[in-house]
């Protein structure tokens, strides 16, 4: 029994290793004339993809300012000012929290996304076509997880308002 | 003491004795070459260096980051009453405006197609 145990985990881990390729081959379904292609403009590629890094990094320089304002200049002070006036800001609490915990997946998913792109940018695409063209695909997944990111801060930040005005209605009514 | 003195006494030396100070040397520069990896590592893995536009290629970027805010943001102490809140509100919808008003990282702009790296039809 035990043979035969070590037997199939040998053979499962040897088909991993043949399969793979073929696997992931099947997946892509790259033809010659395409990875020509790739080989033939991967360098004007390459290019493009050094400029929107670039554009991209200043992006998240400036934008990253601004969400990071939001959260360490108005929402932590404001629910601080409501805990120290013993108020509910339950609410608003809560909201600051999503945002944070977005902030920190906005932050982790521009790392991966960079880091993507940096190996994009620096490999060798006239030897490695097919590696080339897989990170691009990846990083533009990957941008578009940065881009989700936003959306969802932007959607938090609008809740925020929201929750705000519930809350300044809550004061009015409690000091009236 | 002559300089023949100094090479007789440091003949009568131990092995620790003549070297001592080329092995303190040598640890310092050991122990700073593992300072600047785990500073490498900290700096490549907090999401650092992609906050760094000193890095080569960013030179052309690097004047249009913002660097200081005069934002002061809202004050987390005081009364909150209504021009508390008000003052709040107005910061905060100019803040909203400017956050939301930019669709950043959207758009197509590394497609197959404009990289000129789709497949041939």
């Amino acid at each position: 029994m035990k043979r035969f145990l070590f037997v199939a985990t040998i053979s499962a881990i040897l088909l991993g290793f043949v399969a793979g390729p073929f696997a992931y081959a099947a997946e892509t379904e790259m033809t010659q004339q395409h990875i020509d292609r790739i080989r033939a403009n991967c360098v004007e590629a390459k290019t493009i993809l050094q400029r929107v890094h670039v554009s991209d990094a200043l992006l998240r320089v400036n934008r990253g300012q601004l969400y990071e304002q939001m959260s360490t200049k108005l929402m932590e002070p404001l629910n601080n000012r409501i805990t120290l006036n013993r108020l509910d800001g339950m609410t608003l609490a809560l909201t600051a929290t999503d945002y944070e915990r977005q902030l920190n997946t906005f932050r982790q998913s521009y790392k991966t996304y960079d880091e993507t792109m940096s190996d994009a940018i620096s490999i060798n695409c006239v030897d490695k076509p097919v590696s080339f063209y897989d990170l691009v695909v990846s990083a533009r997944q990957k941008r578009k997880d940065v881009h989700k990111a936003t959306l969802e801060l932007h959607k938090t930040i609008k809740q925020y308002g929201v929750d705000f005005n519930a809350f300044e209605k809550y004061v009015k009514e409690r000091a009236g | 003491m002559s300089e023949e003195e100094l090479v007789a006494e440091a003949k009568t030396l131990d092995s620790w004795s003549r070297h001592r100070f080329l092995v303190f040397v040598g640890i310092a520069i050991f122990i700073s070459v593992i300072m600047v990896l785990i500073s490498m590592h900290l700096y490549n893995t907090s999401g650092t260096a992609q906050l760094d536009l000193s890095r080569p290629g960013y030179q052309s970027v690097r004047e249009q980051a913002s660097h200081t805010s005069a934002f002061e943001g809202y004050p987390s102490t005081g009364a909150l009453d209504s021009e508390a809140l008000s003052e709040f509100k107005k910061l905060y919808t100019e803040k909203e405006k400017e956050a939301t008003s930019i669709d950043s990282f959207g758009g197509n702009v590394i497609t197959d197609k404009a990289l000129s790296i789709d497949a041939p039809k």
